[in-house]
């Protein structure tokens, strides 16, 4: 959901009815305008919002802001939204009958004179009352989900080449962070592996002698952690345009997670840009490289592009746990005996090659292109990557290979 | 100083009297997170003062500062607590020599007097007089179970050792959280915490950070290093320098009795605002190319009141 001045106010208005009848319904109606325009709020949070607003005085606007922000919100990207809904909801003449002591009243059940439940007590259960309880603290953090983004559905299965600009922002968005939690997953499983490292008994002898010969501690031997590089080539010759760039976002989502990742773009010849992508803002970035690369969006030659890889990078980068990531529709105009060549070169050099072909996804699609047909022999993995769902594929069989 | 006997204004102030500078929504969730004992977590980019605060903070309620430095890997023992072994063995031995109890010293070993604190049970069993500030820096650098873990510690503050049982918190702890946001926090920690982004400070913000650091420094020169600072974060570097940067800098300029920048001294200092050569590289284009000029940068100052 896209938010303006206008859905802020539309939610607003949809709460009109609850409004009025004191400051806690208020701040309630508040925190649902706030759920209803995505940001993530749990009970608890606006129960300590309504015992802060006892703490400062809320005849200071400014504070009583800030008291709202900091209880409500936890992440820095909803307070355009947060400062929206705030402005529309808070309007002056509502926001002055914001009362400390509506608050405590508001609490109680107002027909019944009994206060056993205590103050606190009350103002749980007046709250509770009608607010969804999605406050479970208990809830597992190691569940992977896909992220709870609302267009996500239906841009899943969406090819990329299909979507208009502020689409693609969007996927972009859910990209890296897909990309950043497969990272974090691999991140983990490395540690797991050094967790369950052996006892080393000479060691462990050798440094019980300066407690006199009795073992205290167990040393353990630790697995030299071998780690494994991903070398991703990226076709960005003019049929793959609207495919790459997605590609070379997932990329930098993972390379920040992840050690080594080499990063080169090729059309009739290859650069690396590693250094380049390294950088907080990826779409500048990419303006940037389309800049300075030569041949962006222009024809393709793969053969020539893998013998400069093959020829000046390879040599220090390749070694037999190195993942080869190229991405390419495989349409060559180069010489179909050097690109034959130069793979046979490269599968030898590294353990896994992966090629993503987007034309892959359509039924009717056949490796029939002499630059497709010359490479298939050599690829361990003929995958698509065209829409998000085949990069969260992607994404787990990297896992699986870097693991 | 008792939180209690504070207020906004006197958070603000109390800060400022150890040359740190906060506005009044930092001063305002501070304050807050103080009253209400709810931990806060701080985000912002590096070096914008997320991890000052809290030391700053420590000193002036004279607490006790327990800061426990995140990293991937970190596990419970390493933050919480570890039997000192040597100790036991220790004790052990002497115990054989002198035919002592077997029995009594098995349970004797697993007492209090064995135990090595961690950051965490510290924070938990400090008796000082005030409650200690704990300051769990870099969280995002820790694996989810830690943070899984820690939930627990923050929701409860206390510590269950098996072999002695539960430990409860004397004093509630302060408790400051920061993040650079390596990852997303998990949504069920952040709901225990108060919440503050730290902006990259304003040209009066920062003119004044530097001039109450540094009393002693030429006013144009201050004037000019913020101009400076505001322009370049605005600008396309991979590591966009923050506060730290700043006063380093400003340091090193007094060092080198510079009363005002001019671009050659400005190439010369640059590795103390850049620590990437590809970003000194940058910088370097940009001011041969006139893209950064000093002079124009200071006339488009805002202009300070007094």
């Amino acid at each position: 959901m896209e938010i303006t001045r206008e859905t802020v106010a539309a939610a607003v208005n949809s709460y009109s009815s609850v409004r009025g009848h004191g400051t806690l319904a208020n701040l309630m109606s508040f925190a649902r305008v706030l759920k209803q325009l995505g940001v993530k709020i749990g009970l608890s949070q606006v129960i300590d919002a309504a015992r802060a607003v006892r703490l400062i005085d809320i005849a200071d606007r400014g504070d009583f802001r800030a008291l709202l922000r900091a209880n409500l919100i936890s992440q820095k990207e909803d307070f355009p939204i947060f400062d929206l809904a705030f402005d529309c909801f808070w309007r002056e003449q509502s926001y002055e009958k914001v009362d400390p002591e509506d608050l405590e009243t508001q609490g109680e059940p107002q027909e019944s004179g009994g206060r056993d439940g205590g103050e606190e007590q009350g103002l749980e259960e007046a709250l509770a009352d009608g607010f969804a309880r999605e406050d479970s603290p208990r809830e597992p953090l190691e569940e992977i989900s896909v992220p709870a983004y609302s267009p996500q559905e239906s841009l899943n299965q969406k090819d990329f080449s299909e979507m208009g600009i502020e689409e693609s922002r969007a996927i972009a968005r859910a990209i890296l962070l897909i990309a950043t939690k497969i990272a974090t997953q691999i991140s983990r499983r490395k540690k797991r592996a050094r967790r369950g490292a052996t006892v080393d008994p000479r060691w462990t002898l050798r440094r019980s002698m300066k407690y006199g010969g009795e073992v205290v501690e167990l040393v353990n031997r630790k697995r030299r952690v071998k780690k494994t590089r991903v070398v991703l080539l990226c076709d960005v010759s003019g049929s793959m345009d609207c495919y790459s760039r997605f590609l070379i976002q997932f990329m930098y989502g993972l390379q920040n997670e992840l050690w080594g990742v080499e990063t080169f773009v090729f059309s009739t010849s290859l650069s690396r840009i590693t250094h380049l992508i390294r950088t907080k803002d990826i779409g500048n970035a990419l303006e940037k490289i389309s800049g300075s690369v030569l041949g962006w969006s222009g024809g393709t030659n793969i053969g020539r592009s893998l013998h400069t890889f093959n020829r000046h990078f390879a040599p220090s980068m390749m070694t037999h746990r190195t993942v080869t990531v190229i991405i390419s529709d495989g349409w060559d105009r180069g010489d179909v005996g050097l690109l034959e060549a130069e793979m046979r070169a490269l599968k030898r050099r590294c353990r896994t090659v992966i090629w993503l072909n987007p034309l892959l996804a359509s039924e009717n699609y056949e490796p029939l292109c002499k630059g497709m047909q010359a490479a298939l022999p050599y690829i361990d993995f003929f995958l698509s990557a065209h829409n998000v769902d085949s990069l969260v594929r992607l994404g787990r069989t990297l896992q699986k290979m870097v693991a | 100083m008792k939180p209690e006997q504070l207020s906004i204004e006197g958070i603000q102030e109390i800060l400022r009297s150890e040359r740190y500078i906060c506005d009044r929504s930092l001063a305002t969730v501070v304050y807050l997170s103080l009253v209400m004992g709810k931990p806060l977590l701080l985000e912002g980019e590096a070096g914008v003062g997320k991890t000052e605060i809290a030391k700053v903070l420590a000193k002036v309620l004279d607490a006790k500062l327990i800061r426990l430095q995140c990293y991937e890997g970190l596990d419970a023992n390493t933050a919480l607590y570890e039997w000192n072994y040597p100790k036991q063995m220790l004790r052990i031995k002497l115990e054989e020599v002198g035919h002592g109890d077997k029995e009594a010293v098995e349970t004797e070993i697993f007492t209090e007097e064995y135990l090595v604190k961690r950051p965490l049970l510290e924070a938990i069993q400090s008796d000082g007089a005030n409650p200690p500030v704990l300051l769990i820096d870099e969280i995002d650098r820790a694996d989810m179970e830690f943070e899984a873990f820690l939930l627990e510690v923050l929701s409860d503050f206390q510590i269950t050792i098996p072999e002695i049982g539960t430990l409860k918190a004397k004093h509630r702890p302060y408790v400051f959280l920061t993040s650079n946001r390596t990852r997303e926090i998990h949504d069920a920690l952040k709901r225990r915490c108060l919440y503050h982004w730290i902006e990259y400070p304003s040209f009066e913000k920062e003119y004044e950070i530097i001039t109450t650091k540094f009393p002693e420094i030429e006013s144009l020169m201050a004037r000019q290093i913020c101009a400076f600072m505001q322009k370049v974060r605005e600008m396309n570097f991979y590591k966009r320098p923050g506060v730290a940067e700043t006063l380093d800098w400003a340091a090193a300029l007094i060092a080198l009795n510079r009363r005002g920048l001019d671009d050659k001294t400005v190439v010369e200092t640059m590795g103390c605002v850049f620590k990437y050569r590809e970003d000194l590289h940058h910088l370097r284009e940009q001011i041969d190319a006139r893209q950064l000029n000093l002079e124009a940068l200071l006339r488009a100052a805002p202009e300070l009141a007094g």
